[in-house]
């Protein structure tokens, strides 16, 4: 919560201006922590904000995967990579296509980044296609982090959060990281929430891959 | 509410399990042996039923039905009572006040160990420390559901169960009021001398219409009436039942409105540089409080585009610094697709879209900064918000983190000033406004700890996998450089952009609880401020021929202010209906110090015609005859 002292005061009145307040006011907007935050979706509806800002809850991480008769359809996601070429999600349709929701700012984007790379590398040359989307970062962080985790892979630049936003109503990205495997008719064939394993990724990947449809 | 306000003579009704039957009885009695001398202080009780009855109904107002039903209710024995007299058993001692008050107090002890204990939802990072140096005993308290304390389940039925019994104790209240509201007056009881107010005169009308003219009299004063032999009953302030009613069902639309409010409800916040956008979706979030039944899926899907923010502030006098006002010009459109609006967000200005509102309720800087690293790449471009820490001049903290700088991470953390000044030596602030906008940095180069662990700040830098780097100059201007030592790299300031924070509430149960809150005050109001108060006639004959009318009134001991004068003037129109219409010469009604009545010479109540608020409990102040009964004949 990132109540600042500025704004109670003038709301109250002109009377709080206490720099203690104001010390108070900037832990507790400490905790708001810009991305590592965000990196967290899904916590209770506590009112406690005052932290390290990395909360995240765990019961609401986890692998959901949708049984073939009830996947939900990806929305045709479309935008401009940090390459700066275009991308259409329908185009990739006949393929698995794995979309990553990172940031080069979030500790677990980065600490799952080495499986994904891996696993890219590792399905490069069959019809499994990565595709990650690129959330609150800017572009030269972003490439550096690429570089750094020798992601081969194209990323929608969203700054704006539309590409989430287009799986309003569907299966939106609970928090950062979320992994999307989409089946070759279009639709979401299971979701990650927080950071994916190499194995368990794997694993969906292949048995999407081996659905033929 | 009169929650702990229980009449002290409340007590012998609220034991009766029948009161209304026991005072009807006792009228009976009263009505076969109308000279009740020898009534005892019990009698006196039984003879005002009214007082206990509504002393009782004070009860039920103080405490909850369900507590007198428990209390009341003899303990079941083996297995005589049947599953369904358990299930009622059961369903009596969960709505009772005591149940109530225990759950209310499990809630708050439930709520203790998530303040001592550290929290998943809140700081994972020490609830992992926590299991790493207890790791026996944090095994046991996440068992327990202890470091998710508000999202454990023996939480959730603490206060599931506190709901339903409040509803389950307000919900039959709330029918029986509806019952008390259209119920009828009691019958007259026999000796009207013995309520707190009573007058007695003679008239030479016959009691019939004595009778008759006083029920038109009390009629025409909007009393509701009842009739019998010789008596007429009558009742007004039944809009203090319609109060109670307004109060309990409101209460019920509260609890419920804010049931719906903690269900589909949820916050956020976000944090927002001038010139980018967001949409409302769990990613973009930094903070995020779902109801219970909110998932990401249910977020409006607005976007806000954040144009312009300026802030003045007081610039001279006592207040100088002050923030006068406050604009946020924003675009926002209310889902993908649609038409983008411009809207101004001030402070309690808020933007409202889709039922949620985007409330502005901070604002800072963000200084940017262009840095390259040992490559010349470069690897960062970008608008860093750093955290107010003091209002005065603003000056603002924060960090900039570059973990995939190479050969090594760099990293910096500092102040931006916004009117930035050399006082001693010491960099200062003097006003918020960017009159000089400085920053002022400490770099670090090395390991930044992000790859792996718990996640981090973004306003704060850990240091444990770093060493610092001696760079000049600092402070920067606008424009300036510091080149990284061993070339690692540069970095620029290259300005400044303002943010905003945003609070998104969204909460369906709000305009129902705001409407259910004013209707318990109201209702509230409405029950304190009007008294149920009963008048009862009755005429009869006396052995000399005479027709004697006795005046009785009563109302709540404990809010009997008014009453006297309402009594007095109705005891004074009513006798006066009774002498006008009859004998001009005989003293006209007004006079009410002026009874009458020989034959009551004997008797304890007849002293003073008018008795104030002399209680049941008190039958010494039943004086001797009254000096002017002889007065009237």
């Amino acid at each position: 919560m990132l109540r600042l002292p500025y704004f109670a005061s003038r709301v109250v009145g002109a009377a709080v201006r206490s720099p203690r307040r104001a010390a108070v006011g900037a832990l507790v907007a400490a905790a708001v922590v810009l991305g590592a935050a965000a990196c967290d979706a899904g916590a209770t509806a506590q009112d406690t904000a005052v932290g390290n800002g990395s909360s995240f809850v765990t019961g609401s991480y986890g692998t959901t995967v949708f049984r073939s008769g009830a996947r939900p359809k990806a929305p045709d996601v479309a935008g401009t990579t940090l390459t700066g070429s275009k991308f259409r999600l329908s185009t990739d349709r006949g393929s698995v296509v794995v979309m990553n929701f990172w940031g080069s700012w979030c500790t677990p984007c980065r600490e799952e980044a080495p499986a994904l790379g891996t696993l890219a590398r590792n399905f490069a040359g069959t019809d499994v296609r990565f595709v990650g989307v690129d959330i609150r970062d800017d572009p030269a962080s972003a490439e550096a982090f690429m570089r750094t985790f020798r992601i081969g892979y194209p990323s929608l630049n969203d700054p704006s959060d539309l590409v989430a936003l287009d799986f309003n109503g569907t299966v939106p990205p609970a928090g950062i990281p979320t992994t999307l495997v989409i089946d070759r008719s279009g639709r979401i064939a299971a979701r990650i929430v927080g950071q994916a394993s190499y194995s368990g990724l794997k694993a969906l990947i292949k048995q999407v891959k081996a659905e033929r449809g | 509410m009169t929650w702990l306000r229980t009449p002290p003579d409340a007590k012998p009704d609220a034991q009766a399990a029948t009161p209304e039957g026991r005072s009807d009885a006792a009228v009976d009695v009263q009505d076969v042996t109308p000279e009740g001398h020898r009534d005892s202080v019990v009698d006196i009780q039984d003879v005002t039923p009214e007082g206990h009855r509504d002393a009782a109904a004070d009860m039920q107002d103080v405490t909850p039905e369900g507590h007198r039903d428990a209390a009341a209710t003899p303990r079941p024995t083996g297995l005589s009572l049947g599953v369904v007299g358990w299930l009622r058993w059961g369903w009596r001692q969960l709505t009772s006040m005591r149940t109530a008050l225990v759950l209310l107090f499990l809630l708050a002890a439930g709520s203790v160990p998530g303040s001592l204990l550290p929290q998943d939802g809140t700081n994972p990072s020490s609830v992992a420390q926590y299991y790493s140096s207890h790791p026996v005993l944090a095994r046991i308290l996440g068992d327990l559901g202890l470091f998710n304390v508000f999202g454990a389940p023996w939480f959730a039925a603490i206060y599931i169960l506190l709901f339903t019994s409040l509803v389950g104790c307000v919900l039959p209240r709330t029918l029986r009021l509806v019952g008390s509201a259209r119920q009828p007056p009691p019958r007259a009881p026999g000796n009207l001398s013995r309520l707190p107010f009573a007058v007695s005169y003679a008239t030479p009308l016959a009691p019939e219409t004595a009778l008759e003219s006083a029920a038109k009299a009390l009629s025409a004063k909007r009393f509701r009436l009842r009739t019998g032999p010789g008596w007429v009953a009558a009742e007004k302030g039944y809009l203090r039942e319609v109060g109670n009613l307004l109060f309990h069902m409101a209460l019920l639309g509260l609890l419920v409105s804010i049931g719906l409010g903690g269900l589909f409800g949820y916050k956020a916040d976000r944090l927002l540089v001038t010139g980018t956008s967001f949409a409302n979706t769990v990613t973009a979030l930094d903070e995020f409080h779902p109801g219970r039944l909110v998932g990401p899926d249910n977020l409006q899907p607005f976007t806000v585009t954040l144009d312009h923010f300026s802030a003045s502030y007081v610039t001279s006098g006592a207040l100088v610094g002050q923030p006068a006002a406050f604009n946020a010009r924003i675009r926002y459109s209310a889902s993908p697709g649609d038409s983008m609006h411009s809207y101004d967000l001030a402070v309690n200005h808020p933007l409202i879209v889709d039922g949620a509102r985007v409330f502005l309720i901070g604002h800072g800087y963000a200084p940017e900064f262009r840095i390259t690293d040992g490559t010349g790449r470069v690897i960062f471009d970008g608008a860093v918000p750093f955290v107010p820490v003091e209002t005065t001049g603003l000056v603002s903290e924060g960090a900039v983190k570059v973990p995939d700088a190479s050969p090594k991470g760099l990293g910096f953390v500092g102040v931006f000033l916004p009117s930035a000044i050399d006082v001693g030596g010491k960099l200062e602030s003097y006003f918020p406004a960017p009159n000089n906008p400085m920053v002022s940095l400490v770099s670090y180069a090395g390991n930044l700890g992000m790859n792996s662990g718990p996640s981090q700040s973004v306003y704060s830098l850990d240091t444990a996998g770093l060493h610092e780097l001696a760079v000049s100059p600092r402070p920067l201007a606008i424009g300036q450089s510091i080149k990284l030592p061993n070339g690692l790299g540069t970095l620029t300031y290259t300005g400044y952009r303002q943010w905003v924070s945003l609070a998104i509430t969204y909460d369906p149960g709000q305009t129902a609880a705001l409407w259910s809150g004013i209707a318990v005050l109201a209702g509230l109001l409405l029950s304190f401020m009007v008294r149920r108060r009963r008048v009862f006639v009755r005429a009869s004959t006396d052995e000399t021929g005479n027709t004697i009318v006795d005046l009785g009134g009563l109302t709540r001991s404990d809010a009997a202010g008014g009453f006297e004068d309402e009594f007095a003037g109705l005891a004074t129109e009513i006798s006066g209906l009774h002498q006008a219409s009859t004998d001009a010469s005989q003293s006209p009604g007004p006079d009410l110090e002026a009874p009458d009545r020989t034959d009551r010479t004997d008797r304890e109540g007849s002293g003073p015609s008018h008795r104030e608020g002399s209680g049941p409990s008190d039958p010494e102040q039943s004086g001797p005859p009254d000096p002017e009964q002889s007065a009237g004949e």
